[in-house]
């Protein structure tokens, strides 16, 4: 298995401000195609593209551009485009490496996406832990403004756009897209019901799009070779590549671009990772980051798809794939996964806030060999009714893990089980 | 960190091109990183000048990891 460096491929050839050597590496010119052609070919060129968001929920991009753009402002009021770069899903990292990397082509296409929907504010809500990332940003949008890619007319056209670069503080539900909105209106980071749709009432409330980071770094790839040219790339129904976020019980740990169905899982860990740490078979994966069911030993073959890694039990959500090998509990494991989503759960709603408390008491129970059956029928059950009734995509997948580590590793539970003498 | 002085905290506002609700986020975390907290006096003061209630700046900084409300030693 290779890597393919379509977005990665700039990342470390030029220093990260340095705008000239990004221009004479082929940038700019996305946008000064997407300038030329009009917002609605922009959007009709993501959509024959076939992008969809690398976030998690794996929205088709255009369409959310699209129900933006609709929204005709009337009133005049503003529309605001947010690049999330709050990346907080445990075994997640790959955003950083576009950021840090290749700055320059993800502030390209948050320009483009801005006059796609009509947009003159943008924001990228950066990570707090991410202070150096944040002061790349801030001088990189200094530089933007300098080189008339921000502020009025950019690169003589008529379209205007100001970039805002937002430091995260702390929350993990900070990287969802109601509570990133919340949080800059600097109200509590908290989810809330859909619709209305943030494209439709947003950012104080005004249509808004949030894109991922690695999202918006696929769109100056699409404007500068083509629709056709990046449907090349990958499976008919997942075009494209992924960062791979690599991480947990692997020799080589790290970020790895793939395309598309190219691989499986297996060889993911065992090529590129190469192998367990130490050389220890493999007990589950968590191919889409700390949220994501897990996947046993049998599922390892499945293709790096979306639809194949749903198939097989799981998804692929933020791409960040966490090995652990044989010799650890799942008991234990979940343990850990409950005691992080317990102190991040934002309280909006009873399923998620009452529900991962209970989770991990009884688990902690079952821990300390003082658990019934009983146990683990109650922590089926208040799983899966988080995962139906829970608000946001947050409290509708932290069950998923425990949910899948009872059906896959249902021993050890049941070996922590007290025996009734 | 620099100590808490009312007009270091008013050459921010400025600085900022003062405050409003749409820069309240930025303003209070531009206070977080120079002084180490967000002192009652600021809450206060940006309550008074961009209409939101004092508790609502309160109990939202108050959810966040990374802002304090007190200076910690």
């Amino acid at each position: 298995m290779k890597e393919k460096k379509v977005l990665t491929g700039r990342v470390g050839k030029y220093k990260p401000l340095d705008l000239e050597a990004y221009k004479a590496l082929g940038g700019l010119q996305a946008l000064a195609r997407a300038l030329a052609m009009g917002p609605e070919s922009v959007i009709e060129e993501i959509k024959r593209a076939g992008l969809s968001g690398r976030g998690g929920a794996g929205f088709p991009t255009a369409l959310k551009w699209a129900s933006a753009a609709k929204v005709q402002s009337a009133s005049g009021g503003p529309k605001y485009f947010i690049c999330n770069a709050d990346e907080g899903e445990l075994g997640t990292f790959k955003d950083k490496v576009l950021l840090d990397g290749d700055p320059w082509a993800v502030l390209e296409g948050i320009v483009i996406a801005a006059y796609a929907i009509g947009a003159e504010q943008a924001y990228i809500y950066i990570k707090g832990e991410y202070e150096e990332t944040a002061k790349l940003w801030d001088k990189l949008a200094d530089e933007a403004k300098k080189a008339g890619l921000l502020g009025e007319g950019v690169l003589g056209s008529k379209f205007s756009v100001s970039l805002n670069v937002v430091r995260g503080r702390g929350p993990y539900i900070a990287g969802e897209e109601f509570a990133l909105i919340a949080s800059l209106e600097a109200r509590r980071p908290m989810s809330r019901l859909k619709p209305p749709y943030p494209t439709e009432e947003g950012l104080f409330g005004k249509p808004t799009v949030v894109n991922n980071v690695e999202t918006i770094a696929n769109v100056p790839v699409i404007l500068a070779g083509g629709a056709e040219e990046y449907r090349k790339l990958g499976v008919k129904d997942d075009p494209g590549t992924r960062l791979f976020s690599l991480s947990g019980d692997v020799k080589k740990p790290g970020v790895y671009e793939i395309e598309m169905g190219s691989g499986t899982l297996q060889e993911l860990i065992s090529e590129l990772g190469q192998g367990t740490r130490n050389g220890r078979p493999i007990k589950a994966v968590q191919p889409g980051g700390g949220t994501s069911a897990f996947l046993g030993r049998d599922s390892l073959g499945c293709k790096l798809t979306a639809k194949a890694i749903s198939k097989a039990g799981s998804s692929i959500g933020t791409a960040g794939v966490i090995v652990y090998q044989e010799g650890k509990s799942a008991v234990d494991i979940v343990k850990g996964l409950l005691k992080f989503y317990g102190a991040e759960s934002c309280g909006r709603c009873a399923p998620c806030r009452i529900g991962v408390v209970r989770m991990k008491e009884i688990v902690d129970t079952l821990s300390r060999r003082e658990g019934s059956a009983d146990d683990l029928m109650q922590l089926r059950q208040i799983g899966k009714v988080s995962v139906a009734m829970a608000t946001c995509g947050m409290g509708q997948a932290f069950p998923l893990p425990v949910l899948s580590a009872l059906e896959l590793f249902p021993k050890d539970f049941e070996t922590l089980i007290q025996k009734v003498p | 960190m620099a100590k808490f002085k009312m007009q270091t905290y008013q050459n921010l506002v400025k600085d900022s091109g003062g405050a409003t609700k749409e820069n309240l986020f930025c303003l209070l975390g531009k206070v977080q990183d120079k002084f180490g907290y967000v002192p009652k006096e600021v809450v206060r003061d940006l309550a008074a000048k961009t209409g939101v209630a004092e508790a609502r700046i309160y109990g939202a900084l108050t959810s966040y990891g990374h802002f304090k409300v007190k200076l910690e030693a």
